[in-house]
This record gives C-alpha cells, structure tokens and sequence, in this order.
C-alpha cells in the first residue's frame, strides 16, 4: 500500500530580468517529506517541477552562508529551517533590502564593499620589514585562549547577510555600513595582533557611522551563529566615543 | 588532465549591465511579533515628547504666579492627566528595562583593563542602582530629605 505524501502550497518570488519589470510570485504544489528543511522543497521544485528557478546553496550545514531567504517574512537560513515549522503553505523571498538578480539570487556587492570598507584582516601599525625583524625574533604573533575569547564570537560570522535583510536601519539608510561589516571590522579591533583600531574607528565615525544603529537588536535575533551583531555594534559606538575622546587630549601616534 | 582556468576567475564582479530588481521588504514587517517591541520602543518618543510639554507647561506656570501654578496643580489632578502620567511611568519603566536589560549588558568594553561580568550580574547592578536613586529622589520630592 502506497504511503500517502503530505501536500504542500510553496510560493516562490519570480523575477527575470530580460523578461520582468518587476518580481512575481508563482505558486507550486509539491508533495513533502517531514524530515525536509526548506532548502530540500525549493530543490526539490528546481529537479522535479521548474528548472528555470535560480537559488543559492551549497553546504547544507548553516557554514557557508549561502542560502538565506525569507521565509513567510522571516531572514532564515532554509537549509538549517526544517519544513515543518509551517503548516500547509510556505512564501519564500528573496533577502530584503538587496537588489534581486534573478528569483531567489540577491545582488551581494553593496555588503561586499561595505564589508572592505571595515578592513576586516589584520593591520599592523609597523612598516613591514621592521615587522618581520619582529616574527624572526619571536616566530609567531602569540594569543592567549583569553585574548582569542575576546573576540571568537564576532568571527563566527557566515556572512549570510540575514542580519541586514532584518535590520530596520538599512532599510531606510543604505548607506549605514551595516551588523554584519561592523561585528567583523570590531572582531578585528578587539584581536590582540590588530593594530589598526584607529583607522576602523574613524571609518566607524565616519559616512554610515555605527551611530546610525537604534539598537532594534533585529539583527541578533536572526542570526544562525549566535555572533550577536547587535553586541558589537554597541561596544564598536563606545570604542569609537573613547578613540574620540582620546584623540581630543592624546597626540596621535606618529603625529 | 588540468587545464587553466578561465582568466577572470575569481576575480571581483566587475559592474556590468545586469539589470536587477530593486530591493524589498516584506510587507508585513511591522507586523511581526519580533519588531513590535522596537517600534513600541519608538513610539514611547511621542509619550515623551508629550510629557516634555507638560514640564514646559508647569515651567510656564511657575514663572506666571502662585494663582497660575496653583491652577496647574488642581488640572494635574484630573483623571485624565493622571491616566497620562501612569502612561508616561510605563514607558519610562518599559525603555528602561529594556536599555539597561538588554543594551548595557551587550556594551560592556572587550578587551580592556576591566572585566566582563556576566549579563545577569550587570542587569541586577543597574536595577539596583537605578532603584536606590528612585528611592533618593523620592524622598527629596518628598521634603523628607
């Protein structure tokens, strides 16, 4: 005796771009298995119902980042949303606030260069041959668990960009450098190698300041890895305010 | 068995002429429960905005003479007013609660001469400090200090 399949209404945002002026929604109605997250029905839709749809994914584990949607409103990651957190019908959108390429596939390269603006690699204040002399005498730059602990949250971070796709910010101000950019350039200012606290300070303080954060904590309450970009959003304001501050009474180094 | 990669691999999007949809956000997003209390949050600006008014209202009255302040005083006491200032004491209690609860804790510096405390031992910091300077206003509103 055939099992019988439980019934599912997917509907799907639509958007060509030689064809569409603006996004559409299409609706299917596939069979599901319960133990499906989200990411299994749109693939199951592109294999077995409509190849034309355009989506990301690759790990299938919550590391890579690629997969984030909305899901009825919600940013989540669909391969880490298992199916059965909804009843019988299911909206998937692509993330808010980015610009859509095509159905689910969103335009990444305004994160991108928000995210280079931040520096996020590690900047040393020395010229490099004297840094050098440096990593000869010691052999490494060394870090304590502790050090490492200060920071180890904010690297956690995926990139999945639900963070931005919640936040009420940039909505309304694109230009705001954004959670995700901003835990990553503070992840790097708390690193005991970093020397380049005084540069993303400034960036900090400057065009899409930190300030404009209203501490709505969306960005927290979406995020898959539990890095808490709202946390260093706030602790990147009082640092920023300290490096100020500090600037008004202490020479600069190398000034 | 290898050949070369295509030359532009993984080299940075360039910006072309792909046209794209412009960004969206879903329509009911003021409606889902997680944003309720930040635009709550928000809207506890306009209960200030109000009660601000009022203080400049009383400064007003001060200024115009025992009869004018005394008059201010007995429309204070109106049911309304009072039902405004209950108001205003929920969404001082309700921003407070929730700067000091959920953003201090957060903002504690990392990796300064100064330990992190735990959030709960920050948050019963705070409440106990806010609580003793409630209770020292209130004794000097009160004349009793």
């Amino acid at each position: 005796m055939a099992e019988s399949k439980k019934m599912m209404r997917v509907e799907i945002t639509r958007f060509d771009p030689d064809r569409d002026e603006v996004p559409k929604t299409q609706e299917y109605e596939i069979p599901v298995q319960d133990d499906w997250k989200v990411l299994d029905a749109i693939n199951y839709i592109k294999d077995e119902v409509d190849p034309s749809i355009s989506h990301r994914w690759s790990c299938r584990m919550a590391v890579c980042g690629s997969c984030g949607m909305m899901l009825n409103g919600e940013p989540k990651l669909t391969c880490k949303t298992p199916l059965s957190d909804y009843d019988e019908t299911i909206k998937i959108e692509p993330l808010a606030n980015f610009p859509i390429v095509r159905d689910l596939v969103v335009d990444m390269d305004g994160f991108m260069d928000k995210f280079r603006k931040v520096k996020p690699w590690i900047v040393r204040a020395k010229a490099r041959a004297e840094d050098m002399e440096d990593l000869n005498e010691k052999g490494t730059f060394s870090q304590s668990p502790d050090q490492l602990a200060t920071f180890k949250q904010f690297s956690m971070c995926i990139n999945c960009l639900l963070c931005y796709a919640a936040c009420p910010v940039i909505a309304n101000e694109p230009e705001f450098i954004g959670p995700a950019a901003i835990a990553l350039g503070h992840r790097y200012n708390l690193d005991s190698r970093d020397e380049g606290q005084a540069e993303r300070n400034a960036i900090f303080r400057g065009e899409g300041t930190v300030f404009s954060c209203s501490f709505a904590n969306e960005c927290s309450e979406v995020c898959p890895k539990n890095v808490d970009p709202a946390a260093a959003v706030n602790q990147a304001k009082l640092a920023a305010v300290v490096d100020w501050a500090k600037g008004l009474v202490l020479p600069r180094e190398g000034a | 068995m290898t050949r070369a990669a295509h030359p532009e691999a993984m080299a940075p999007p360039k910006k072309g002429p792909t046209r794209t949809a412009p960004p969206q956000i879903p329509g009911s997003w003021w409606g889902a429960p997680r944003i309720r209390t930040y635009l709550l949050f928000g809207a506890t600006g306009v209960v200030y905005f109000l009660a601000g008014t009022v203080v400049l209202h009383l400064v007003w009255a001060l200024g115009k003479g025992p009869d004018a302040w005394a008059k201010v005083m007995d429309d204070l006491s109106h049911p309304l007013y009072l039902a405004f200032h209950a108001l205003t004491l929920i969404s001082v209690l309700f921003v407070g609660i929730r700067a000091f609860g959920t953003m201090m804790p957060k903002m504690q510096p990392r990796g300064g001469p100064l330990p992190v405390l735990a959030p709960g031992l920050v948050r019963g910091l705070i409440y106990s400090a806010w609580a003793a300077l409630t209770l020292v206003f209130s004794l000097i509103l009160a004349g009793k200090i």
